[in-house]
């Protein structure tokens, strides 16, 4: 059995003797929804941190803002969220400080990765997605499995979560399945990606036990970043 | 502290100052960040064999909770012919028996001479290519030619036997154009590394291979060869559930590589529908 | 003559003719289907008139609300009713079952059955399946004798309390008990009592949610209070997400006619 890097036992078996599974990860609930257009992205994520059938606060931030134009959405492990989203911060003002300039957000996305990576062989146990405004201006998602494959995309939900709302958003924003032509679909305004995004958050936490208490909702533009916050169900 | 010289513990991890200075988080940082410096250096896990007990996780995961899934899955495949190497893929990522995406780029472009397909874990693949193509970049730098598909392939056979018994997971296609011609290599994690002509890897890479065989030779024109790559990825995902979404078909050519179509396998369906009724009228 | 269809009438009791191979499946690394849990806050008191049984109303199945407005008050006897949690199935068919055997008591005796019966026939019940039937209950009721909470576990062991909770949410539930209860409340003051300590579990235990159900049963009377408040209200969705008309595309059209062919002929009937 494993041990964690120092002697607990001798390495014979000893009778008797049962050594407690390694269990490193938790999983702490929350879901995250992003959505992209031409000139904005918004963000959003619900306030609530579980464990088991407890809740550990109603009122937690999953979003971590990175730069004025990109922001980082984290849910999972809460223990990997937080060090991986310090190390990020860090990194983050190093470069500001080297080349006296913020890192753009297709730069964040790639280190993102590489920063994932690393922990290859132990991941980091979080659902990650960043958002923000890239070189050309234009609204952008990224999305990560947990060892730091990452994938450009203009919309994406993760979290406890997310195998409810992405379906809808594939509909809705996607137009998957949708059988109409272009100028009868609505067109993606700032105003529906934050209904669409706190209407998918009140359906989860209809159904999902770890989603609820609130949605923070960040709106991200060349200008800066906007925040909204909206009550969800508190059971 | 003379009593932790005497016990012999005035050197352990717990006995160090806690008050840390810049010097420490720089250390810290480093240490978290290796591979941004030099890729080769991954963090060590705090347990042997990660492989193992990695699966251990995973294997409790109806009791924890705690599931980590990678996107896995797909349908891949590459031949060589008389006009060069034809790369066909599909575009879905499953994690578990969740579809994770429906647009993912499974090649992946790593210089105009060089593609690599991707198969088995996602990141792995696209971090190991990268580190490939800083490779091959240097030797080209180095060396003032480019680098041959065999060479490549063999730097990423090193990796992947470097790493071996570690839990990476890799099955990916190497084709090129260099001096000796059209060049395609099967590379995987176990550390096999073997040349040939046609090529299928992933899940759906029997019901490919079904078809590739059936339409290959070395001398097809290249719109037919193209045209068969694409049917054998579609015929792919639509036996295998974990393939599907937008089948991708690449050229190489001497003059490097060009991409020649992107479509939804759901369009491809009907237009193989409607040709199958059309021969069926025909017919009649 | 031998009674075919009666030799094939299946034994009563449960059925275990799949044991064997569902334990080889699981074996072989076969993920059984998911049961629904009740997760659950439950509770009973006892007041100046009688008892006070309350519930949630959230069903779940691992992470996912599969009710959200579900009945975990069961009915047993006239005077008698029970609050079920663990897995659904289970809860709800042992209560039937023991209300049906209550019945068939209180027939043979004629006389109003007591709580005490209701307590030793569960909670010998599960006991002879040994834990498996993962029941836990929350029994009150009001007999000849005055009024009663029983708390059983899926185990068979019982206890006799004043004020009981169980589920998930039971320490929730529990803690509101401890700081607020007391001998020979009134019924508003036990109500109101009640209703906070599954609201207390509604809010603060992930497995319970939704409404409020109440029960309370006095000397002689019933009130069976279902919904008795909405704890939570459902928010407001800001866009309308009907379909508009040929959303849907259409793969195949194909029109027929339909034709009904009827023809009618006199049997004469036997009157013979």
């Amino acid at each position: 059995m494993s041990n964690l890097g120092f002697q607990q036992f001798p390495e014979y078996q000893v009778p008797g003797v049962q050594q407690a599974d390694f269990s490193p990860y938790e999983s702490n609930g929350g879901s995250i929804v992003a959505i992209a257009g031409d000139d904005f992205v918004v963000i959003a994520a619900d306030t609530r941190l579980s464990s088991g059938y407890n809740i550990h606060s109603r009122d937690q931030s999953k979003l971590f803002k990175l730069s004025d134009q990109t922001v980082l959405g984290s849910t999972g492990c809460w223990a990997d969220t937080l060090s991986l989203t310090g190390l990020l911060k860090v990194r983050m003002q190093g470069y500001e400080h080297t080349h006296l300039r913020t890192m753009a957000t297709d730069a964040v996305a790639q280190m993102l990765s590489i920063t994932m990576y690393n922990r290859r062989f132990f991941p980091y146990y979080v659902s990650n997605i960043l958002a923000g405004i890239d070189k050309d201006g234009k609204g952008v998602v990224y999305s990560y499995d947990p060892i730091g494959h990452c994938e450009r995309a203009f919309y994406r939900a993760g979290g406890t979560a997310g195998t409810l709302l992405q379906p809808v958003l594939d509909n809705q924003i996607g137009h998957k399945n949708i059988n109409l032509s272009s100028s009868e679909l609505p067109k993606l305004t700032i105003e529906r990606a934050v209904a669409i995004a706190s209407d998918t958050f009140i359906s989860a936490a209809e159904r999902d036990i770890y989603t609820g208490d609130s949605v923070l909702i960040n709106i991200i533009t060349k200008d800066g970043i906007e925040e909204k916050k909206l009550q969800l169900r508190l059971d | 502290m003379a009593l932790a010289e005497i016990c012999k513990i005035s050197n352990a991890p717990y006995m160090r100052r806690t008050a840390w200075d810049l010097s420490d988080v720089e250390e810290d940082l480093k240490a978290h960040t290796s591979n941004l410096a030099n890729p080769y250096t991954l963090a060590a896990p705090p347990f042997e064999n990660p492989m193992h007990n990695l699966n251990l996780i995973q294997a409790n995961a109806d009791k924890t909770g705690i599931k980590i899934d990678f996107d896995h899955g797909t349908t891949t495949l590459g031949f060589k012919y008389k006009g060069g190497v034809i790369l066909a893929v599909d575009s879905r990522a499953t994690g578990g028996q969740y579809i994770g995406s429906q647009t993912m780029k499974k090649i992946v472009e790593i210089n105009q001479f060089l593609l690599g397909t991707l198969a088995g874990g996602a990141a792995d693949c696209v971090y190991w290519d990268r580190v490939l193509s800083k490779e091959c970049r240097l030797h080209e730098l180095r060396n003032k030619e480019r680098i041959s598909v065999a060479a490549a392939s063999k730097i990423m056979a090193n990796i992947a036997h470097e790493y071996k018994g570690m839990g990476l997971s890799m099955g990916m296609m190497l084709a090129g154009y260099d001096k000796r011609g059209p060049g395609l290599y099967y590379v995987d994690s176990e550390g096999s590394r073997t040349p040939g002509n046609l090529f299928s890897v992933g899940s759906g890479s029997l019901f490919a291979y079904g078809v590739l065989d059936s339409g290959y030779h070395w001398d097809l024109e290249d719109d037919v060869a193209q045209e068969l790559g694409r049917r054998a990825i579609y015929h792919a995902t639509f036996r295998d559930a974990y393939s599907g979404g937008i089948i991708r078909v690449y050229h190489m050519t001497p003059t490097g590589w060009i991409k020649i179509s992107e479509t939804d396998c759901m369009e491809l369906h009907y237009k193989y529908e409607e040709q199958k009724a059309q021969a069926a009228a025909a017919a009649q | 003559m031998d009674l075919d269809i009666a030799r094939d009438l299946p034994r009563p009791g449960f059925n275990f003719d799949n044991c064997k191979r569902n334990a080889t499946l699981l074996k072989g690394g076969f993920k059984p289907p998911t049961t629904t849990k009740t997760g659950t806050t439950i509770v009973g008191i006892i007041f100046k008139d009688g008892v006070i049984l309350g519930a949630d109303t959230r069903a779940t199945e691992g992470p996912i609300v599969s009710d959200k407005n579900c009945a975990k008050i069961h009915y047993l006897a006239k005077n008698i009713y029970c609050c079920g949690a663990g897995t659904a199935a289970d809860t709800e068919m042992t209560t039937d079952l023991i209300s049906s055997q209550l019945e068939l008591h209180r027939l043979g005796t004629e006389r109003e059955v007591r709580v005490v019966a209701a307590n030793v026939m569960l909670k010998q019940m599960l006991f002879r399946y040994q834990g498996h039937i993962s029941a836990a209950l929350v029994l009150g009721g009001v007999d000849k004798t005055g009024p009663h909470i029983y708390s059983i576990h899926p185990h068979g062991s019982a206890d006799k309390l004043p004020y009981a909770t169980m589920g998930s949410g039971s320490l929730a539930a529990m803690s509101v008990f401890e700081s607020r209860w007391r001998p020979d409340m009134s019924e508003e003051e036990g109500k109101k009592l009640v209703r906070d300590a599954i609201a207390s579990g509604v809010f603060n235990d992930l497995g319970s949610g939704s409404n409020i159900d109440l029960c309370v049963i006095r000397k002689g009377s019933v009130e069976y209070l279902r919904n008795y408040e909405l704890a939570n209200k459902k928010g407001e969705r800001k866009l309308d997400y009907r379909f508009k008309k040929g959303a849907t595309p259409v793969l195949h059209t194909s029109v027929r006619d339909l034709i009904v062919n009827e023809s009618v002929t006199v049997v004469p009937m036997e009157t013979s």
